[in-house]
């Protein structure tokens, strides 16, 4: 253990490494007020500078997660960990309130982040061309938004994840309101009161957790680790999981969006600009379903099995249901916002199959879906900067206009319906064979909430968004050539097939759908721990899996407490059965957990 | 027969033609241009040469272990413990199944590099072409390779993407973008049978591996211990046939095949005749522990082709384009293929598959090359008499015509005896319509013939017609010995060495399930007419079908006039393909499409519609409160008095 320890890993300039992440986009703002006002050139070059030395960042530290990744699996929870005190209150020694600056990634989170900050760059030097004014608060916006996503992935602590997660609603509703469509400042109210009516509702589930844990643990934590072992321990008692799965769906159902809570993505696709759509699809719808994944189900894992059913009849229906809304879009970029509708229900579907083989299938579809719609999205800029329109009809035949637009419009379209070899297919088959297998028992794990009969609805998904993708191809690529009058415009430097600038944007993209379509085990590998460990720990209570992630070999009664643990409500003045009083196994996650919750733990008496 | 040979060997197959494909496409339009075709021709030779070493390990071992599972590395993992590897099964069917496939394009990539020219220059897109090509024999090749169910569908996606891309190769032409997309998706409908059929191996047995899936159906359990039911391993065969019928066109989702003939002749010979459209084929044969274990399984595969394969000859009759009717012959002679294997007869449907491959690759290489000639014009009402103006083409044509036809002693007309006589013993009405659908296989075909080469010589306007260069007629040259000879490698006299050789592959399935082994049936010595009299009535049946046409379109042509306008209904039935299509339009595409436009509307004005109403409470109680504070002391002061009246009364009252 002690040698563990002496990793470098958990040095502090490491605990430092993820605000260092976070932040360094909002030094970067700073960049952007050096050059002189009108100077657009030097501003877009100071932001794009900014992003890569974010990615730069971030790339350090998803090398060094994964040179300790099998360090992390042996002991630890999370990696990079932080811990500063930020609401704290204490009554003797023991600590009441207990709401820090908690920081940290796992196998899932690393992900996501290195998503957001590999985005982030393309889609900044994609704005170049199509961003006239007010440049400079454009780029500060992205940034700033950048910051806040950066944030939510990195947060493990639920106030601080709220925070950022309701942060990044002040950049994006400028973007879209500013610099959007002609119906951008209606665009920008709606997305912004619907998501943030959800979330109003997140943020009295998040207070009400904190009074909870306060009545339960004598601590009102809202450190995301306590809470998964208070529930673990079967302290949050199953009508409290109901309630706070409902306050939390409500934010992160309009977020992820969920039928019946999709209107507002159409509107708000259509009308941002390029980059802004890119982010949107790319990153923020995930910062849903990362909620989902990262406090509903591990934290409400009761609620979780039980209402399953009922996200996955929504996902399902959402899957079908926005698919062919899709296929009767006229706008390109609505039909691409449609289909992320439907695509975001196989993650649903994936999630809540509470199978490692489904939440992974859901995890990799969150980046899947990250890349390539981000991609069809930029192309889809593309094609409205030199044609101004974005009307199906009022354009076709561009491939023999545009053959790079061509080739990169078709491989993102096969990455996004799945063909075998692309990433598309690895989150999509995951996902059907989780959600098929999760009521199988031959993982060891009880048998899970949904079944083979999820996925023939889901399956026919498949179908569809292969006519509707196709058939907008058929549309804007073959046939005769159609242009609309005067175009295509070539007045802002843009040649009339893709620029170096623009297939040098895609190409890092298209390369990391290859990469994930064919070796996509790297990645994989590191779903497996964190998933086990911190998503599906206690939903399906089995031995093996607290036995491998904690790493110690733990004699078998240890693990007595998580089937215990099932369903059972808190008894509020017995001490707090099975915390620290059960030594092996909880010695092993306290010790994991020193720099976590440096106030020493869940040790806390009333 | 070596291991690490084999593993070499296939990743020669798969990594050949797909550099190829790479360097063509990458290289082509920067410097190769006119000279793409060399990495094709290059990497589909390298992989035609590995197929050949596979072949020569696996041959003359005998009966000892023939099939070899090959991992070549981890590329899913599921996270829950175990993972979808890379990896090859080697055995006789796929090295037959390579052979054919690799040979097959070898020519047909040959005869590209002179048709896709025009006066000599390379036309538009010839290096994507090329690159498309060898793209779809690395895809081919890996389904054919695949040693899981997880690679069988790669290949199946990829080819099927191929198919798509060299269909819509002249994206320009409307029809083409739009049978590029048709076949792409009644695939996907297959698929998505095909899909939840890999899904419900996967829930069942707990692994995608073949060997381990097909002990497991023998043995009859599930990986959870629990016997296997015949319900379960019905159902799963009937979703991996959803899949074959997609990819083979065979009932209901043949639409594609005859629309995709858009496309390059060179491609329909290769894609949409010799090698793609057979996976489906050879995807049950493969899979033949599953589909024995399940005899209505079986049954199912027997009824869907020898359906198809009546209902496609009955389309082709009327037909006038030459690549359509070539198109529904490859559906009906797929329709043999399936009886074949539905009757216990894998053998003898990859027979027919091998020599399919060769007759139709050459029909259709020689449709292309009149295509060549005439201008790109393809239907037989517009020219005819050609046999003068292309003696090489007719010649050629005229061989894979008999062979299609099953004229006897060539090679068409072995294997589809073969399948005739298995369908007869297995069940009488699947013979008949068997040698019905000979009949009028040799009736259409010659027909064909008769319309195009003889007769008057007549070409369209504006057209000099010529004879195609070495480039072309080479192919077209091996092919007809191929389509000649192909046949005897599975006939009595040769040792019916084909046979033998596939026989491990098929002995614990489709020769140990066969119900008509299992009675005794068969003949010890079987007689002069229980050995020949089949094939006499098979081969008589072919010269009839070749004679009346002859004597319709050639001697008496005034008689198809009178044919067609004696049953006029008919005739139009056949000619509009039975409204298949305007029937899935009717049925499925536009109740979809409105569907869709249901739900947009269900989103502008229910959903959002609902959001406003739950909006419209806190501005509808500001409205009031609003009203309220006009700043009117008249009305303050009314509203005071009102309130301090009620008040009043209220203290009265009680």
């Amino acid at each position: 253990m002690a040698q563990i320890l002496d990793m470098p890993l958990f040095n502090l300039a490491d605990s430092w490494a993820l605000t260092l992440v976070i932040f360094a986009p909002l030094v970067g703002m700073v960049l952007l007020w050096l050059p002189p006002p009108g100077d657009d050139k030097g501003i877009r070059r100071s932001a794009l500078f900014a992003s890569l030395v974010t990615l730069a960042l971030t790339v350090l530290v998803v090398f060094q997660f994964y040179s300790f990744e099998p360090a992390v699996r042996q002991s630890r929870a999370y990696a990079f960990t932080c811990h500063v005190p930020w609401i704290a209150g204490t009554a003797g020694d023991s600590a009441t309130i207990d709401i820090a600056y908690r920081l940290g990634v796992d196998g899932i989170s690393i992900w996501l982040l290195a998503l957001t900050a590999f985005l982030m760059p393309l889609a900044i030097w994609g704005s170049f061309s199509g961003i006239r004014t007010r440049v400079r608060e454009y780029y500060s916006l992205m940034l700033l938004l950048e910051v806040g996503l950066l944030g939510v992935f990195c947060a493990l602590d639920v106030l601080l994840f709220y925070v950022f997660f309701e942060f990044t609603l002040v950049p994006l509703f400028f973007l879209i309101g500013i610099w959007g469509g002609s119906e951008r400042r209606r665009a920008a109210n709606k997305f912004f009161i619907y998501t943030l009516a959800g979330s109003v509702l997140t943020f009295a589930g998040v207070v009400y957790l904190a009074y909870y844990s306060f009545t339960v643990l004598g601590t009102a934590t809202l450190s995301i680790e306590r809470l998964i072992q208070a529930a673990q321990a079967g302290h949050i008692a199953p009508a409290v999981q109901w309630w706070l799965f409902l306050a939390f769906a409500a934010g992160f159902a309009i977020k992820v969006p969920l039928f019946p809570v999709h209107t507002w993505l159409p509107l708000a696709h259509t009308e941002a600009p390029t980059a802004g759509s890119v982010i949107l699809a790319g990153v923020l719808l995930k910062l849903g379903t990362y909620g989902f994944c990262r406090l509903s189900i591990p934290m409400l894992p009761n609620a979780s099995f039980e209402l399953a059913p009922v996200v996955a009849v929504l996902a399902v229906i959402g899957i079908i249901y926005a698919a062919l809304a899709a296929w009767v879009q006229k706008d390109v970029k609505k039909l691409v916002a449609y289909s992320s509708v439907s695509h975001l229900g196989f993650c649903m579907l994936g999630l809540f199959s509470l199978k490692v083989i489904g939440v992974t299938g859901g995890v990799v579809y969150m980046i899947n879906h990250g890349l390539s719609t981000g991609a069809l999205f930029l192309i889809v800029g593309c094609i409205y900067e030199r044609y101004h329109t974005r009307n199906i009809h009022e354009i076709g035949g561009l491939a023999r206009q545009m053959p790079w637009m061509a080739f990169f419009l078709i491989f993102f379209t096969l990455s996004s319906v799945g063909l075998p070899g692309l990433n598309g297919f690895v989150g999509e088959f995951l996902v059907l064979l989780g959600t098929a297998t999760s009521k199988a028992t031959s993982d060891l794990r009880a048998a899970g909430p949904l079944g083979y009969g999820y996925v023939i609805p889901a399956a026919t998904g498949i179908i569809l968004s292969a006519v509707y993708m196709l058939w907008m191809c058929q549309r804007v690529l073959f046939g005769p050539l159609k242009e609309p009058a005067n175009t295509p415009d070539t007045s802002t430097g843009l040649t009339k097939d893709l620029t170096r600038r623009e297939i040098s944007i895609l190409v890092p993209i298209a390369l990391a759908c290859v990469f994930i379509g064919v070796y996509p085990k790297p990645m994989l590998d590191t779903f497996k721990v964190a998933i086990e460990r911190n998503v599906l720990r206690d939903v399906l209570p089995a031995e093996r899996v607290t036995a491998e992630t904690s790493g110690l070999s733990i004699p078998a009664d240890a693990t007595q407490d998580t089937q215990s643990g099932e369903g059972s409500p808190a008894e509020p003045d017995d001490g707090v059965p099975a915390q620290p009083a059960d030594p092996p196994r909880d010695s092993a996650v306290l010790a994991s957990l020193t720099d976590l919750d440096t106030t020493g733990g869940p040790k806390h008496e009333r | 027969m070596s291991i690490e040979t084999l593993r070499i060997c296939g990743i020669i197959i798969l990594l050949a033609p797909f550099c190829g494909a790479v360097i063509a496409g990458g290289l082509g339009p920067i410097m190769l241009r006119g000279r793409s075709h060399w990495p094709a021709i290059l990497g589909v030779a390298g992989a035609f040469a590995a197929a050949v070493v596979v072949f020569t390990q696996l041959y003359g071992h005998g009966t000892e272990e023939l099939s070899a599972q090959i991992p070549v590395y981890q590329w899913i993992i599921d996270g829950a413990g175990s993972a979808f590897k890379v990896e090859f099964l080697i055995d006789p069917l796929t090295s037959v199944m390579l052979l054919t496939v690799t040979g097959v394009s070898l020519l047909v990539v040959i005869y590209s590099r002179d048709y896709m020219r025009e006066h000599g220059k390379p036309e538009r897109g010839y290096e994507r072409f090329f690159a498309f090509l060898a793209l779809f024999v690395f895809a081919m090749c890996a389904l054919v390779l695949g040693g899981n169910f997880l690679l069988l569908y790669l290949g199946w996606e990829a080819v099927g993407l191929c198919s798509y891309l060299l269909i819509g190769f002249y994206y320009s032409r409307p029809a083409a973008a739009a049978a590029a997309k048709k076949a792409f998706l009644v695939n996907r409908v297959g698929d998505f049978g095909f899909g939840l059929g890999i899904l419900l191996i996967y829930l069942s047995f707990g692994t995608l591996e073949y060997a381990a899936v097909f002990d497991m159906v023998q043995s009859g359990v599930l990986a959870s211990g629990d016997p296997l039911t015949n319900g379960r391993v019905t159902t799963i065969a009937l979703l991996l046939l959803c899949g074959a019928c997609g990819k083979s066109a065979q009932l209901p989702l043949h639409v594609w095949l005859p629309d995709a003939m858009e496309g390059p002749s060179p491609v329909s010979a290769l894609i949409h005749a010799a090698t793609m459209v057979t996976a489906g084929v050879f995807m049950v044969a493969r899979c033949g522990a599953i589909f024995t274990a399940s005899s209505t399984a079986m049954a199912a595969v027997a009824a869907i082709g020898a359906t198809t394969a009546l209902f496609a000859a009955t389309i082709a009759l009327v037909q006038t384009d030459m690549k359509r009717i070539l198109a529904y012959s490859t559906i009906s002679q797929l329709g043999y293929m399936f009886l074949g294997v539905g009757v216990y007869a894998a053998d003898s449907a990859i027979f027919h598959l091998f020599t399919h491959a060769f007759f139709k690759a050459l029909l259709f290489l020689g449709a292309g090359s009149v295509m060549h000639a005439m201008g790109g014009i393809i239907d037989v009402r517009q020219f005819g008499g050609l046999r003068k103006l292309l003696p090489w083409t007719f010649v050629t044509f005229v061989v894979g015509s008999l062979a299609l036809a099953g004229f006897p002693m060539l090679s068409g007309f072995f294997s589809k005896d073969e399948i005739i006589h298995h369908a007869l013993v297995a069940h009488p009405l699947l013979g008949i319509i068997g040698l019905v659908t000979a009949l009028l296989t040799a009736f259409y075909t010659f027909r064909m013939v008769f319309l195009a080469f003889f007769g008057d010589e007549r070409v369209p306007e504006g057209v000099h017609p010529h004879e195609s260069g070495g480039w072309m007629l080479f192919p077209l040259c091996v092919l007809s010995v191929g389509a000649i000879f192909a046949g005897y490698l599975g006939v009595e006299a040769t040792g019916r060495g084909f046979h033998h050789f596939l026989t491990p592959v098929f002995e614990t399935t489709f020769v140990a399930m066969n119900p008509a082994h299992a009675g005794s049936h068969e003949v010890a010595h079987p007689g002069f007419w229980e050995h020949y009299g089949l094939m006499i009535l098979s081969g008589g049946l072919a010269i009839i079908g070749i004679l009346v046409a002859y004597i319709i379109y050639v001697k008496r042509p005034w008689l198809s006039g009178l044919a067609k306008a004696s049953a006029p209904d008919a005739y139009q039935t056949l000619w509009n393909k039975y409204y298949v299509d305007e029937f899935y339009d009717e049925a499925l595409v536009e109740p979809a499409r409105k569907t869709g436009r249901f739900c947009v509307g269900l989103d502008d004005y229910l959903i959002d519609g609902l959001i406003w109403l739950v909006t419209a409470v806190p501005r509808g109680i500001a409205l009031v409160l609003r009203t309220m504070h006009n700043g009117a002391m008249q009305s303050y002061a009314l509203s005071m008095t009102a309130g301090i009246t009620i008040i009043v009364l209220l203290v009265f009252w009680s």
